[in-house]
């Protein structure tokens, strides 16, 4: 520690700390414009210029560190008369068009000004002009009133790590552009958006709509676009979102939240990042085809009806079938978009009014498998890391998948260990990771395991078994050295597999990312295991990436055929009551109840998940189903057949913000509310909870208040739905907000037992909460038996889907301003192939399942592997899904895509003649 | 040759006279001012395709060397002619009537300080000294030093230049 004195005042500071921060730690406030907390001092716009006693000049507190005995005076007439001049010398160039500036009310420049003078300068010379820049659909560049603080340019090439803007030009004629000098075609994370500290870089969505001091309410919530759960806040107007920041303290709208002396620093576990989706995605709640009013259909069509009718509509259709069928024969889909209070009343109608264990979502592809085979070969909770923990680390593994746009803010992070010095192994194509990797392993899609086992045994021969996990060192000792032939076949060279196991091995503290791709396909659990066999090995804190915001959620909320809230097994109590499997054929058990809901009884029998529901529903066993904010049929695998299930299906319930193609097959649609209409909590990737909280205000008993711009939208969440539903099907309780629906959680789930939303506000709730996790089912799993990889012809291309940046499933399709960024599907394909078949970017071509066939504009990559094509299914009718078939990993229970070898022709052009044959299957 | 031919053939060689100054420099970021003056040679002039294959071959991102491109004032930041003619201004050659071969050149060729030729032939740019002070006016064409100008040795000159 270091002590020094600052206006009369000792302050004792670790050795590393900037006077300015210093200052900051005892609530000095020091002016600054340059200076952002998390961005590299820059000491670049003088403003935070201080005494200090023995030294000559003003020094800039930014830059300076604290020494021993130093007396810093941050306010003197000197001081005050330097910060004037340099204020008057940035007026040379400022246009001070303040009333027609965006920014004015939080700007730096003008409260600086406001407060040391220099209002107009003496200078009597033009300014410098610059036009506005309006080329962009998202960011309007007004460089007339950039101060060349270089923020943005900091941020960019800093924490975010895109390189897309730089200082152009030279002196004062300086000014800050992207490359192309209009459009940014960058990964429009508008956190550039964040740091300007005047109007010079501005959203165009909110332009000339709103002054600041025009906020009335700001909420601090928890974006609903992917699994990492990064803290935001909405500004809202009139029940309408005026733009959405990220969590940044107190002084959020007052403009001086950068400056190291505001009340409280970036906080959230994003640090004040987000990215295009949560930044600039939100204007899909305010879209004008938002679903308004309950509909039932009446003679084929699809009727308006009270909230009262369709809640007596759908309780005595669900009551008929369940007393004609039974209750086995009603399922439901619950969805990683919706609250844990939604999935939570989900599953409670299903498993404790209606009676069934037929519940499961989307979080079953991928997500809930895996993680519960890490669970089984780890322990529980093996999944629970911190984010910002990754920057720490020495070195990450990422296989399956492109963090950078799957969860962005995750992906983040490992750029900056990747600054850190920390060694990037990518097995998979970077993409977005691509300036940042050490190692770039990008084998055939099919043949990761290859890679994998190659790394996995030259890894184990290094480092050795600790001893640890019997279980799992058995297996890796049976893993075989995949040959030198399927490494070439493979596409990668010893040398590389050989260097990331070496480096691998030199790791004293790992991370391994986990993305949905490596599960997607035939071996998946080969791949997982190998996965965690190198997370065993080199004893790694194990991501897995999650493209929902709340599949934990939907998990830990007992939305799975096998799982109570709180993640307990179905059989754990089956076993503390000591019942015989015969017992439980014979439905011989008196009680099978959950802990506190006294007249409930949760059925003892497994349901069926989610595919077992589609199987179900096409052999005509599944009689009622009930979808809440998921879309079957565009976002699963084989439209025809999950279109075929769902016509059997005697009572569909879609539940959703939209009429999505899903919706429009049912019998009831019920209007959802959005996340940012609605209170509740999030479970992100990481395990942590979050409070989600409605922006718009709520009068308990009733709907949303509501007089938003995109309509009479009835903003009624999900779980107020679902209870009142459940009490028309006898449910005795009664919630008023989602608060009591939580406290049913907390008392009814021993994960989350006695945790309160005050206890959750803080953001810090971690898994496992302070309560006692259950635990007892590790130790068992299996691995498939390792054997040739699935056939993997030459020639052949595989269409897979794209996980892209700007989308997130096929929700943003109806964000306007996601739309213009990126408003159209397309083929990506490697750059060579292309070439070789004579295919330019912007070629339209048909690519062609055994299924269907989508007509798209090719674009090319030079980084893809050869033999696929990667096809977006965030698209209107584009679903590249819904003409590729699945199967069910037999070890993992995870979807694997099937039947998805394409053809690719040329739809028109002067080449037709070769359109015939199809480039995929030529044969050598 | 087409100009397709000559891109290509000029982008294999530019690779690999960027790939070789890479072993020279002792960073990357170093290698930046080189080897945009060696896209510079052969695209005529920093474009944004020229900027974008410096990027391509050091893997600098584009943007800042697009800054760093910028920053500098004797980079060609606009298109020129197939000939640059650089005329010195400085005291020596004013003293020697510089300013009449300035006329001159406008009156032939329509050729104005920092303009080219309608032909796209001469592009013409005024210098600082360029250090022939002792046999003034002097001028260099693409690298070839003239001195003792007058008008026509001026127009003789040029005629080589094609």
């Amino acid at each position: 520690m270091i002590t020094l004195t600052i206006n009369d005042r000792e302050v004792s500071v670790y050795g590393t700390a900037t006077i300015l921060e210093a200052a900051a730690s005892v609530g000095i406030k020091i002016p600054t414009l340059c200076y952002f907390k998390g961005l590299d001092s820059f000491g670049g716009c003088r403003m935070c210029l201080v005494e200090i006693e023995r030294v000559p000049r003003l020094q800039t507190a930014c830059t300076v560190r604290v020494t021993e005995g130093m007396v810093v005076r941050t306010e003197s007439e000197a001081i005050t008369a330097a910060r004037r001049a340099m204020l008057e010398f940035l007026l040379i160039n400022h246009p001070l068009d303040c009333p027609v500036c965006d920014k004015a009310g939080e700007c730096d420049l003008q409260d600086l000004v406001a407060i040391y003078g220099a209002h107009e300068g003496r200078f009597l010379e033009g300014k410098r002009t610059h036009p506005e820049n309006f080329n962009d659909p998202f960011i309007v560049r007004n460089m007339d009133r950039c101060i060349l603080c270089t923020r943005c340019t900091r941020m960019c090439d800093g924490p975010q790590g895109a390189y897309a803007i730089a200082v152009t030009g030279r002196g004062s004629h300086s000014f800050i552009e992207p490359f192309s000098g209009g459009r940014y075609n960058c990964e429009y994370c508008g956190n550039c958006l964040t740091v300007c500290p005047v109007g010079a870089i501005m959203s165009r969505l909110h332009r000339h709509s709103y002054r600041p001091w025009y906020v009335e309410r700001e909420v601090e919530t928890v974006c609903g676009f992917c699994g990492v759960g990064c803290t935001m806040v909405l500004q809202m107007r009139g029940g309408s979102i005026i733009r959405t920041m990220p969590y940044v303290g107190e002084g959020a709208v007052t403009g001086s939240y950068g400056s190291a002396g505001s009340a409280a620093p970036a906080q959230g576990l994003n640090k004040g990042l987000l990215c295009v989706r949560g930044r600039f995605g939100y204007d899909y709640l305010e879209n004008n085809e938002r679903l308004e009013t309950p509909l039932i259909r009446k003679k084929g069509i699809l009727e308006p009806v009270t909230w009262d009718e369709a809640l007596s509509y759908v309780a005595s259709g669900l009551k008929d079938v369940k007393a004609v069928h039974g209750a086995k024969s009603i399922g439901a889909i619950a969805s990683g978009r919706c609250t844990n209070e939604d999935n939570y009343m989900l599953q409670k109608l299903m498993r404790f009014v209606i009676g069934t264990n037929n519940i499961d979502s989307s979080a079953r592809f991928y997500y809930s498998p895996a993680q519960s085979y890490l669970e089984r070969i780890f322990g529980h909770g093996v999944t629970a890391n911190l984010i910002p923990g990754i920057a720490n680390a020495d070195g990450v593994l990422v296989a399956g998948g492109d963090p950078t746009a799957i969860n962005p803010i995750l992906g983040l992070q490992v750029r900056a260990l990747w600054r850190k010095r920390g060694k990037i192994i990518v097995v998979g194509t970077p993409s977005g990771l691509r300036r940042f990797v050490n190692y770039e392993i990008k084998p055939h899609p099919y043949l990761e395991e290859a890679v994998l086992g190659a790394i996995v045994t030259r890894l184990a021969a290094k480092k050795g078994f600790r001893g640890e996990n019997d279980n799992i060192e058995k297996y890796i000792k049976a893993t075989a050295m995949p040959g030198e032939q399927l490494l070439k076949k493979a596409n990668v060279s010893k040398e590389i597999v050989d260097q990331a196991a070496e480096d691998l091995a030199m790791m004293k503290s790992a991370v391994v990312i986990i993305g949905p791709e490596l599960m997607e396909r035939p071996g998946a659990s080969k791949n997982l295991f190998l996965v965690s066999a190198i997370a065993y090995l080199t004893d790694a804190r194990i991501f897995l990436l999650s493209e929902r915001p709340n599949y934990q959620g939907v998990i830990d909320m007992g939305c799975a055929p096998d799982i109570l809230p709180g993640g307990r097994p179905i059989e754990a109590d089956v076993l503390q009551h000591k019942i015989k499997d015969a017992d439980v054929a014979d439905h011989k058990i008196p009680e099978h109840k959950i802990k506190d809901t006294a007249w409930t009884k949760a059925p003892v029998r497994k349901g069926l998940n989610l595919f077992a529901m589609i199987e179900a529903a096409l052999e005509g066993n599944l009689k009622a189903l009930y979808v809440m904010g998921e879309n079957p049929v565009f976002n699963f695998p084989d439209r025809r057949k999950i279109e075929n299930a769902l016509s059997k299906v005697d009572f569909l319930i879609v539940h959703d913000i939209f009429m999505t193609e899903t919706a429009r097959r049912a019998d009831v649609v019920l209007p959802a509310a959005a996340w940012t209409e609605k209170d509740g909590t999030f479970t992100n990737l990481e395990r942590r909870l979050q409070r989600v909280r409605s922006g718009i205000p709520t009068m308990p008993g009733r709907g949303s208040v509501s007089y938003h711009r995109g309509g009479g939208a009835d903003k009624r969440p999900e779980w107020k739905t679902l209870a009142g539903i459940g009490r028309l099907m006898g449910m005795k309780e009664n919630y008023l907000t989602s608060s009591d629906v939580w406290e049913e959680v907390s008392r009814v789930s021993t994960l989350h037992a006695g945790l309160s939303y005050d206890r959750i506000a803080g953001g810090n709730t971690i898994w496992p909460y302070g309560s006692e996790p259950f635990r007892g089912v590790e130790g068992e799993f299996e691995v498939e038996a390792p054997g040739m990889p699935p056939a993997m012809d030459d020639g052949k291309i595989y269409l897979l889907q794209e996980r892209q940046l700007y989308h997130s499933g096929s929700i943003t399709r109806k964000s306007k301003a996601l739309m213009s960024i990126s408003c159209e599907a397309h083929v990506l394909l490697n750059a060579g192939f292309a070439e070789r078949c004579g295919l330019k970017d912007g070629d339209k071509v048909i690519v062609t399942t055994e299924t269907g066939s989508l007509t798209l504009p090719v674009k090319t990559d030079r980084e893809i592997p050869e033999n696929v094509a990667y096809v977006p299914n965030n698209f209107d009718n584009v679903s590249p899904l819904g003409i590729i078939g699945y199967t069910v990993d037999g070890y993992l229970g995870s979807i694997s895509l099937s039947g998805n070898v394409v053809t690719i022709t040329k739809a028109d052009g002067p080449s037709d003649a070769a359109a015939g044959e199809g480039y995929g299957d030529k044969k050598e | 040759m087409t100009r397709e031919e000559m891109e290509s053939k000029d982008n294999e060689t530019l690779k690999d006279k960027i790939t070789g100054m890479k072993r020279t420099y002792p960073s990357i970021q170093s290698v930046l001012m080189p080897a945009l003056y060696a896209v510079e040679q052969s695209y005529g002039w920093l474009s944004q395709d020229a900027i974008q294959e410096v990027s391509n071959h050091t893997g600098v991102p584009a943007a800042e060397i697009k800054g760093v491109a910028t920053f500098y004032s004797m980079y060609r930041h606009e298109p020129m002619g197939r000939h640059l003619v650089q005329l010195c201004t400085n005291v020596s050659c004013l003293i020697a009537g510089v300013e009449d071969l300035v006329k001159f050149l406008d009156k032939k060729y329509g050729l104005l300080p920092g303009g080219t030729t309608k032909d796209g032939r001469l592009s013409l740019c005024l210098m600082e000294c360029i250090g022939a002070c002792g046999n003034p006016p002097a001028m260099l064409v693409d690298g070839d030093a003239y001195d003792n100008l007058t008008c026509e040795a001026i127009e003789q000159i040029l005629e080589k230049y094609e």
